[in-house]
């Protein structure tokens, strides 16, 4: 290794508008997620698992149409819910924890970026490796059983499609503020991963627990929730006693808080607190 | 796409700063780190010195934004530090003194990640960190992780981040950490070879060699106070007409002659060591008048010369005047 004897040279390109530059980060994220064989095995393994039988069941036996009942229960299965959870502990775990073992955050907001736009572009990376599981699958099953319904009502099926859609949108979202949230705690991204798991896990635990004396301590479990949300989002009844007020609290307790709290974890580290 | 900071007011000269610092105070909780703190940093290479807590750190910070200061204004090429900050972070490539390189990515990854957070389309991203990495003198390397680096090919690499998208001002925070003597000098090189295109650079460190070597001018805070600030060769002039004198004799011979010294010279230092006693004093005429005192007081001189003042000794004295 020894010096070059060329000369430094300007560069005179045009510069991208600061405000897009959280795109930079997705994209980096989204495809070093997808480089690593634990992530694509997991989203492999967990599509087939939780969706790969009913896409060929539902696609080779006869069916009237695509219901709002049948989306909601394949998609409030248990099975489904773990599988976004480990993806959740995965894919979240080093996005923060690893700037911060790294001190690379500063490299991130001595550019033209502000603590939003690093948040937005790791939460948007994420989202996008999370949502070929979330998004893809379910949507795969709708429209795979809407192509080969027996009857003719489309329409209706296209409206399950499109609150399919919704649903399966809102499950990428709904767990990553969290995952981002134990990401920023930590500068090793295993403490993190296992700290998500164990967090989603807990809660689960206390709801499961703590519904025996009501059933709205129920809303403590994340994924309870998010059965809920597809309840609502699907038009169907929600189970009776799950009062709608605060079902609507543990949705905001479980974005809101987690997202402040990462929001000011950034902006904290970035001004070397 | 759109082309950022075509406003920005463009310094043809040296003369004219760069960053203007007017009043700044940065208060953390009850510590000062910045107490009304002015100061103008030119084009060309810039040391900024000063002791551990001294306020660098929070001035580079303040200076990108990324601190709002309590009082005063910081301007950069015209650009206002707290209101225009996404414009001036633009035209800022920064160089932490502490490892922040992402070590799972290689350099050429990590250069050209950074380029387009500085808004750098793939295009140009890519042909760029090649670019600058031949100009920092990372080879075949830069296709290893980062992790595997060593410090000095750490530092070039964060030399290489921090000029990817040719930034107007560089801050360079101890740019030399950790590097052997030839990487030492190499990087300096490159430090000087980028100051010389027209760019401010800012040269943080506690190697004050290094910063008398490349810099041109040089500030000095303490107590977050810019105590110095100005052109290092005025700074080091201030030896002129300063002379160290080593003489030998019977100590009452020596000490008529101290006597005469002080009422002719404006004595700086007098030392004694093992019977020889080394005086630093000023001397704007001719030399005959001491040789003349000596031989009539009966003392033997042993050497006479210019004596040459240090950025070392300037930093000690300022230093150590700021804090009384």
């Amino acid at each position: 290794m020894s010096l070059n004897p060329i000369e430094y040279r300007p560069w005179e390109g045009k510069r991208t508008d600061s405000s897009n530059r959280f795109m930079v980060i997705a994209s980096k994220v989204f495809r070093h997620k997808l480089e690593s064989k634990w992530v694509l095995g997991l989203l492999i393994l967990g599509t087939f698992l939780t969706f790969g039988f009913s896409i060929i069941f539902n696609s080779i036996n006869s069916h009237e149409g695509l219901t709002s009942e049948s989306m909601a229960s394949q998609m409030g299965d248990g099975l489904f819910f773990i599988i976004i959870i480990i993806l959740v502990s995965m894919i979240c775990s080093d996005l923060i924890s690893e700037d911060l073992r790294s001190n690379s955050l500063v490299l991130y907001l001595s550019r033209a970026l502000k603590p939003e736009g690093y948040l937005l572009g790791k939460a948007l990376g994420a989202l996008m490796v999370l949502s070929i599981f979330t998004i893809l699958p379910p949507m795969i099953l709708a429209i795979a059983t809407t192509a080969t319904q027996s009857g003719d009502d489309y329409l209706a099926s296209i409206s399950v499609i499109a609150q399919t859609l919704v649903a399966s949108a809102w499950s990428t979202i709904f767990m990553v503020p969290i995952g981002l949230m134990i990401s920023s705690l930590t500068p090793r991204k295993t403490y993190a991963a296992v700290g998500t798991f164990m967090t989603f896990f807990l809660l689960m635990l206390i709801g499961g627990i703590l519904s025996s004396f009501d059933q709205n301590w129920s809303l403590i479990d994340p994924t309870f929730v998010l059965s809920r949300s597809y309840e609502v989002i699907f038009g169907i009844d929600m189970i009776s006693g799950i009062n709608g007020g605060l079902l609507a609290l543990a949705i905001g307790m479980m974005l809101v808080p987690p997202s402040l709290f990462v929001y000011w974890r950034i902006v904290a580290k970035g001004v070397g607190k | 796409m759109t082309e950022e900071g075509s406003d920005i007011a463009s310094p043809s000269d040296r003369t004219t700063p760069t960053i203007e610092a007017e009043g700044v105070v940065v208060r953390y909780g009850d510590i000062v780190a910045l107490d009304n703190l002015s100061l103008k940093v030119s084009k060309g290479a810039v040391g900024l010195i000063g002791p551990n807590g001294a306020g660098k750190s929070t001035l580079i910070k303040s200076v990108l934004g990324l601190i709002t200061p309590q009082a005063g204004t910081i301007k950069v090429c015209g650009l206002d530090s707290v209101t225009d900050r996404m414009l001036i972070r633009d035209m800022v490539g920064y160089m932490p003194e502490h490892d922040c390189l992402i070590e799972t990515m290689t350099a050429v990854e990590l250069v050209s990640y950074m380029g387009g957070l500085a808004g750098m389309s793939k295009d140009d991203a890519m042909p760029r960190s090649h670019e600058v990495l031949d100009f920092v003198g990372l080879g075949e390397e830069r296709y290893r992780p980062i992790g595997t680096y060593s410090t000095g090919m750490k530092q070039r690499a964060k030399l290489a981040q921090a000029i990817v998208h040719d930034p107007a001002i560089l801050f360079l925070d101890e740019p030399t950490n950790g590097m052997d003597p030839i990487g030492r000098e190499e990087m300096l090189d490159l430090i000087s070879r980028i100051a010389s295109t027209n760019k401010s650079v800012l040269v943080s460190s506690h190697i004050l060699q290094d910063v008398e070597k490349i810099c041109q001018d040089v500030i000095i805070v303490n107590g977050g106070i810019a105590i110095v600030q100005g052109d290092i060769n005025t700074l080091l002039s201030q030896a002129k007409g300063r002379y160290r004198l080593k003489a030998r004799g019977p100590p009452d011979s020596i000490k008529a002659f101290l006597q005469q010294l002080k009422g002719q010279y404006e004595i700086i230092t007098v030392s004694e060591d093992f019977g020889q006693v080394t005086v630093v004093l000023i001397n704007e005429g001719g030399s005959n008048g001491i040789f003349d005192r000596a031989s009539l007081s009966g003392v033997q001189i042993r050497s006479y010369v210019p004596d040459r003042i240090t950025l070392e000794e300037v930093f000690i004295t300022s230093v150590k005047e700021g804090s009384r």
